[in-house]
């Protein structure tokens, strides 16, 4: 995407994906992540971002490694190893901080409430990503009524999700997406 | 950490009778990598569970636990789970062994990836084929939300936070950290602790 060494450098991307996987909240938080890759810093173009989500899907593993594309399409290498050391980095360490803290602190009321307070915003920022993705990656009725196929088989049957990804990958060569 | 009089302290004791498989780095790290393996397309949480109940490390009430926690702290649920379990089993070696054994199956295949496909540019089958590939994601991101949203309508303001969460992010487009505040501020404040009798 861009000339070796005219990217924004390590540490501005370092410290960009640890804000952003930071405010990930029940999952990827693909809205905030499009409005400052795409929106304010114009580091990826719409197009990455879808492909790069599409690409995490296919990934063994958890599919935010999608950050990891996104560095690469920034900075190469040294991108891709900044977005995934500062997206997976600062959370791991907090998660590990949080287990041996609850281990002991569980049952104290502010915790709990904290708990009830976060979970409808970990919903409403997941939808909000739904949202963004589906601005970004449908263009037409063939599309939509592939998402809309790709959810029924989802939400219904318990096919692995890969199989899905990949088949809607062929009918979309096959369709000229 | 008291010593008994009657037990010598320099003893080397196992934990007690009919203790777990040792959960050393070397082993976290085995087993997450399989974790991920086996993880493709999502999953990972039930990987997870399966993976470490049969190790013995935890019970079925402990990794629901640290389930709950890992979806609260920020960050993808698969990797705060790996770095939590991590944690409880080998304190922060053991979180680091976690994390690096769960991420290092799809980096390798993602960083190959990339290189292929940033630096040459896409035939336009290819680009096509990830076009549908992205229709499916974004049915696999919705389905991820149902059981998320479900969990937070059970709560206190539930409906309406989620709500305004996502017509403030998604819709408008608003800057994360004041809508974070402004809402579970409104979250805290509906869902603060109240006087209950002591038995719940």
């Amino acid at each position: 995407m861009t000339e070796p060494g005219s990217g924004p450098g390590f540490l501005t991307l370092l410290l960009e994906f640890a804000r952003l996987g930071l405010i990930s909240f029940g999952g990827a938080n693909l809205a905030e992540i499009e409005r400052v890759l795409v929106g304010t810093r114009h580091w990826i173009t719409p197009a990455t971002l879808a492909n790069g989500f599409s690409l995490g899907q296919l990934m063994p593993g958890p599919n935010m490694l999608s950050v990891t594309h996104y560095g690469f399409a920034i900075d190469g290498w040294s991108g891709a190893a900044a977005a995934t050391l500062g997206f997976y980095g600062p959370t791991a360490l907090l998660s590990a901080a949080a287990a041996l803290v609850w281990q002991r602190f569980s049952t104290h009321p502010w915790l709990v409430a904290f708990r009830d307070a976060l979970l409808p915003f970990g919903a409403g920022v997941l939808l909000a990503g739904a949202l963004v993705l589906a601005q970004t990656s449908i263009h037409s009725w063939a599309g939509a009524g592939l998402a809309l196929a790709a959810f029924l088989i989802l939400w219904r049957t318990r096919v692995n999700s890969v199989w899905v990804v990949l088949g809607a990958a062929v009918l979309g060569a096959v369709l000229g997406l | 950490m008291t010593s008994s009089p009657l037990r010598p302290t320099s003893a080397a004791l196992p934990e007690g009778a009919g203790a777990p498989q040792p959960s050393t780095p070397a082993a976290l790290f085995r087993v997450f990598t399989g974790v991920a393996l086996s993880g493709v397309g999502g999953g990972l949480p039930a990987h997870t569970r399966r993976a470490v109940l049969a190790q013995g490390w935890m019970t079925d009430a402990q990794f629901a636990e640290s389930y709950t926690l890992a979806q609260l702290t920020p960050g993808p649920n698969a990797v705060n789970l790996a770095a939590m379990i991590g944690a409880r089993e080998a304190g922060g070696l053991g979180a680091l062994a976690a994390v690096a054994g769960i991420l290092c199956p799809g980096l390798i295949v993602m960083l190959g990836a990339s290189a292929l496909l940033v630096g040459v540019g896409l035939p336009p089958v290819l680009q096509s084929a990830l076009r549908g590939a992205a229709c499916a994601a974004l049915a696999v991101l919705l389905t991820a939300a149902i059981p998320v949203v479900r969990v937070a309508l059970r709560v206190r303001g539930g409906a309406v936070l989620s709500s305004l969460t996502f017509l403030a992010l998604g819709a408008l487009r608003l800057d994360l950290l004041p809508v974070f505040a402004a809402l579970v501020g409104a979250g805290l404040i509906l869902n603060r602790p109240r006087r209950v009798p002591p038995h719940d």
